[in-house]
């Protein structure tokens, strides 16, 4: 019988402290069943009408039942008391927190970024060079020939008749080869300029990452090989690519690279004009001629050297499509990133 | 270039082949097709209609009622051309059909309260020409409901081809369609030449003489007697308008075209009005003025590459043509220059002119020397055929020097190191004839060919890998998967700068990138400014000198659109003159430096449920700055120091030192510089020479046992006289405790009335410790007690209740 009280007592407790919601109530609680005279203390006083042989598992369930409720009791009492005040009133969890200014990385260093990591892991080191160039370096040791319809690829900012605005950051090229012996192995990130009227599409600044290996083996294969592993890591493992033949007077062959169109995932679109491609780099060979320049031995020594875009490359993972809004620092800009 | 696919299938037979086909492989070989017109689907909808009746609409004056017949039902059609009647055959556009100029759909309208249903089409809305003078009228003829495509030939395929500059070959159908048979191992022909004969002599009819043989090494001619100048016929204007060319007369059309098909520009000069029947081809000694065929009085500076004839110039050599010596409706006879003159000194007088014709682009890529003569029989032949005359016997072809072959050695070897993979013999030899190179001789392991002078790109052994490469398809370079990495020396010169950006980033500042081309404005508040030389605009004119004034432009834009509180930094290159009155020739007259500034505006923090608004102050900016010294381990090593200089941009400011060189300085700009960025809130920044912060050297750290003894802390304030400053008091403080005393800090700061008026309340908590035992309250509080009596002498200062 009294196993049975023990029981009922127990179903009882349970429903009723679920359904306290203040510490007013929960008091109740205790004076029911958990106080001196309470039901719980009452079912103790029975215990000793129960027969003997019995008595140690009802025993038992009696003291499972008190230690049960004491539990069930002490975790709330400590749950509504965190959440009232002293004088038992309730605080308003829902109020917004305190929240910290997180400052950020422009989207453009955050995507180059992106870029030197990939690189870093593939062996390149990491060189810097001026914006305020020589024509020398800029164009000459490149192999652009004096009045050569090549340089007109590049409209430029001229500061005096030898020095210029570079308008790429191959230059970068010429001054690590100068300074440094085979094997070279960089990417040369940075700002260059170009005279072009400034609309949606250019602007009269931009970024670049160049990049330079030279050493006794290297092949167009390996070109490919490097840029496919880039292009994979930083756009996804999932696309296609293809090198189509192009030319740029510091590299012979020279390619363009393009991937998969990753809106419209090679189908067409307006961003990719329907071809279901997009251009993300130009590379090649490095010009046996370029390597005269720096007085490497073109016969010992190949290589081969690439330039992308990273205002471009940011526009198509962002779906930016207005270069301008780069430069124009709009703070509710710069937060998105 | 706009290539015509039904005019390269000329020269070479692509019957089988698919326009995708084509495009790709010429894709895939350097010649990027970068827009397709295929007029047999843009066309598909236009057809042939009948004007059969022709009424005044009853509620506009300038549009007319017309009844169409389409050959299969009667349509009431708007018109507002002019020139529409009753009787003529026009292009109609049914509904539904697609309009390719603003590229919109014809429906079913009402204009003007009257239905129309279909548009008559004038030449600009087919995007034929630009001619939207009236609507097209077609011959009487043709048949309604002909669609257009077969009665108007519009069934070409025209590609946009872009031609990088090493290609001049390629500026031609001819050149496209040599890749083309290379590409897909097809045959290729070129026009076969035949020229009646004739029994008047050309030497007897005129002369060439070239004076310059540097600047023109190669002067053919032919002359024509009693031609007709006229219309040309349908199929040589139909290949000049999809070529993108306006046909003008069979004359100028027949030059146009053999340019087209070559890639040689021609001239056709008016014989008759050539003083003497002769050509001079000599360069100006001075200065002269000649008006060109566009009847522009043009300025020539000495030295310029001119055709005269026996007492004028009658051209601007390989430019434009002389409006004294054109082709005109009467002229009877014409000789015709075909001719190869120096690629720079073309380039250097059409830059000079800033004047780019069809010819100058291609003589300044480089045309064949020694297709001249080949191009000039052409035209002959052609102008033969369509306008008679007759073509005097032989040719004058004036030719000094000839221009011969370069010969080239491939070493199969070689062409394998650099691409990484093995291409067959047989396939290295078939590409280069293929593309017009001889193999005058094959050595084992390597060809010795003879370059092609329509190929003056081709020089090295470098340049026939890659046109082996390009014809074989880069595709078939393998991809390879594995690379080494040398193990040598790795270097990161932005490094620093990457630090800085996460210093910044953590400190709660954005980063924005400011365009270093600055107007007069900006670039003049600090420093030496650089001019560019040619600038896009007066606002992009000079280079920057200092971040600061771009940051200060970027706080008026975002206080503009509403954003007021700002914490921005930017890293970038500064460039300034060394010395103001020499010009740049070389890197020791300026100075390019990367900078850092760090600017805050407005408020630090907003007014939140449960804590007030603060505002940016100099104090905030102070603390910034160390903060990020700190964060880039500099703490310790730099000095703080503050002056005022009248013509600093600050009104307050303090400076970061090391030893004695400034590392930076910032402050609260003044109000007069705010103003003329039209800024109306109180600004704060800081800008550091990254360079001269990247060489400090760090201090190296160590490791330090936390502390194990219990630290006794003390407080006291006094009262000062309002001159004395916290560095004084603190530095004082610091100097006379005991090594016990480890820590000072300013706790409480405050002026009041009860003080007086030149007073002030600084409070300082004093930590004591030592490293290597439990001090006891009684020795610090001795020297405690010792402490204030010197800070009362030494400031004759006053305790305050303790
Ligand atoms: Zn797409």
């Amino acid at each position: 019988m009294l196993s049975e009280r023990i029981q009922q007592i127990h179903t009882e407790f349970e429903s009723d402290i679920s359904k306290v919601s203040d510490l007013k109530e929960l008091e109740n609680i205790r004076i029911k069943y958990l106080s001196r005279n309470g039901l719980i203390s009452s079912l103790f006083d029975e215990l000793k009408n129960v027969a003997k042989e019995d008595k140690p598992v009802v025993g038992k369930s009696l003291n499972e039942l008190r230690n049960h409720s004491t539990n069930q009791f002490n975790v709330l009492k400590e749950k509504l008391e965190s959440t009232s005040s002293a004088d038992g009133e309730k605080i308003d969890l829902t109020l917004p927190g305190v929240t910290k200014v997180l400052g950020s990385k422009h989207i453009l260093t955050q995507t180059l970024d992106e870029i030197k990591i990939i690189f870093k892991g593939l062996g390149f080191s990491v060189f810097d060079g001026p914006e305020l160039e020589s024509d020398y370096n800029n164009f000459e040791a490149l192999n652009f020939q004096p009045d050569h319809p090549a340089r007109d690829m590049q409209d430029t900012f001229f500061i005096s008749k030898d020095f210029l605005l570079r308008t790429h950051t191959s230059p970068v090229q010429i001054r690590v080869m100068n300074s440094h012996q085979p094997p070279v192995r960089a990417i040369m990130p940075g700002r260059v300029y170009r005279n072009e009227a400034v609309s949606s599409r250019s602007y009269c600044m931009f970024h670049q990452v160049e990049g330079l290996y030279v050493d006794t083996d290297v092949t167009f294969a390996e070109l490919k090989g490097t840029l496919v592993s880039f292009a994979r890591q930083f756009y996804g493992e999932d696309l296609n690519y293809r090198f189509r033949p192009s030319f740029f007077p510091f590299t012979e062959p020279s390619a363009e690279m393009d991937i998969t169109c990753y809106l419209c995932h090679g189908k067409g679109c307006k961003v990719c004009k329907q071809t279901g491609w997009l251009e993300i780099l130009g590379c090649g060979m490095v010009d046996p001629n370029v390597f005269g320049f720096v007085n490497y031995d073109a016969e010992k020594y190949t290589g081969y050297a690439f330039g992308m875009g990273i205002e471009r490359t940011a526009m198509l993972k962002y779906g930016i499509t207005d270069i301008r809004v780069f430069f124009e620092n709009d703070l509710r800009f710069l937060k998105q990133f | 270039m706009k290539i015509s696919l039904n005019w390269l299938k000329e020269y070479v037979d692509l019957q089988n082949i698919s326009n995708e086909e084509i495009i790709s492989k010429l894709n895939m070989s350097g010649l990027e097709v970068e827009d397709v017109v295929n007029q047999n689907e843009i066309y598909k909808d236009f057809i042939v209609a009948f004007v059969k009746e022709k009424k005044k609409h009853p509620n506009a004056d300038k549009l007319s009622l017309c009844t169409v017949d389409t050959g299969k039902e009667e349509l009431q059609v708007i018109c507002g051309a002019p020139n529409v009647d009753a009787g003529q055959k026009v292009v109609f556009a049914p509904i539904g059909t697609l309009i390719p100029k603003g590229n919109f759909r014809i429906t079913k309208a009402k204009i003007r309260g009257t239905e129309s249903c279909g548009m008559i089409c004038a030449e600009d809305e087919l995007e034929l020409s630009d001619d939207h003078g009236g609507i097209m009228i077609l011959e009487n003829e043709l048949k309604q409901g002909t669609p257009i495509t077969e009665a108007l030939h519009l069934n070409d395929v025209i590609l946009e081809i872009a031609i990088t500059p090493n290609r001049p070959d390629a500026l031609s159908h001819i050149g496209v369609a040599r890749d083309l048979a290379a590409l897909f191992s097809l045959k290729f022909k070129t026009p076969e030449i035949k020229l009646p004969s004739s029994h008047k002599k050309i030497k007897d009819s005129a002369s060439v003489e070239i004076e310059d043989e540097i600047n023109c090494p190669r002067y053919s001619a032919k002359v024509l007697t009693g031609i007709k100048v006229k219309e040309s016929p349908a199929w040589l204007k139909e290949k000049l308008k999809n070529a993108g060319l306006r046909p003008i007369n069979n004359i100028v059309d027949v030059t146009n075209y053999v340019m087209y098909e070559t890639g040689q520009p021609l001239h056709a000069f008016d014989l008759d009005r050539l003083s003497k029947n002769k050509i001079i081809v000599k360069s100006t000694k001075e200065e002269t003025f000649f008006r060109t065929l566009d009847s522009k009085e043009r300025k020539l500076p000495a030295g310029t590459l001119m055709i005269c004839d026996g007492e004028k110039q009658v051209a601007i050599a390989g430019i434009m043509g002389g409006e004294n010596s054109e082709i005109n409706s009467s002229t009877k006879n014409i000789l015709i220059e075909s001719a190869y003159f120096n690629t720079s000194s073309i380039r250097k007088t059409s830059k000079i002119l800033s004047l780019t014709t069809d010819a100058s682009y291609r003589f300044e890529r480089g045309i064949d020397p020694n297709g001249t003569l080949y191009s000039a029989e052409r035209a002959a032949q052609l102008i033969f055929e369509i306008s008679g005359g007759d073509i005097l016997e032989g040719a004058i072809d004036v030719y000094p020097e000839r221009i011969i072959e370069k010969v080239v050695e491939l070493r199969l070897n070689r062409l394998k190191k650099l691409l990484g993979y093995e291409i067959p013999e047989q396939k290295v030899k078939s590409i280069l004839k293929y593309l017009g190179f001889e193999i005058a001789k094959e050595n084992s392991g390597s060809l010795v060919c003879k370059v092609p002078t329509f190929r003056p790109d081709v020089e090295r052994e470098v340049d026939l890998i890659e046109e082996i490469a390009r014809i074989n398809g880069y595709e078939n370079i393998p991809t390879i998967s594995k690379i080494n990495i040398t193990l040598g020396e790795k270097f990161d010169e932005l490094e620093f700068a990457d630090r800085i950006r996460n210093a910044a980033t953590s400190l709660g500042f954005f980063e924005m990138i400011n365009n270093p081309l600055q107007g007069e404005k900006s670039a003049s508040v600090v420093g030496n400014k650089i001019r560019v030389l040619n600038p896009q605009s007066a606002d992009m004119m000079y280079l920057r000198t200092s971040l600061i004034p771009g940051a200060l432009s970027v706080v008026a834009k975002n206080n503009n659109v509403g954003e007021k509180d700002l914490a921005l930094f930017e890293i970038g290159n500064i460039f300034n003159q060394k010395n103001l009155n020499s010009a740049i020739n070389s890197f020791d007259d300026f100075i390019e430096k990367q900078t850092v500034i760090f600017l805050v505006s407005g408020k630090s923090s907003l007014k939140k449920w449960n804590s007030d608004e603060k505002n940016f102050d100099f104090y905030y900016l102070k603390g910034l700055v160390d903060s990020f010294i700190m964060n880039i381990s500099l703490d310790n090593v730099l000095n703080d120091s503050y002056y005022h200089n009248a013509e600093s941009i600050y009104d307050i400011s303090f400076c970061k030192s090391y030893e004695n060189t400034v590392l930076g300085s910032g402050g609260k700009v003044k109000k007069e510089v705010l103003k003329q960025f039209d800024i109306h809130q109180d600004v704060f920044c800081f800008e550091f020479d990254v360079e001269l912060l990247k060489k400090i050297p760090v201090k190296e750290k160590h490791f330090v046992e936390p502390l194990k003894y219990p630290k006794i802390v003390r407080d006291f304030a006094f009262v000062f006289d309002k001159n004395i400053s916290y560095e004084e008091v603190s530095a004082f403080i610091k100097k006379s405790g005991s090594e016990l005393l480890k820590s000072v800090d300013l706790f409480d700061l405050f002026e009041s009335e009860a003080l007086g008026g030149n007073k002030k309340s600084m409070a300082f908590t004093l930590e004591y410790f030592s490293e290597s035992r439990t001090l006891t309250e009684e020795e610090v509080e001795k020297e405690f007690l010792n402490l204030i009596s010197s800070v009362t002498k030494n400031f004759n200062a006053k305790l305050r209740g303790n």
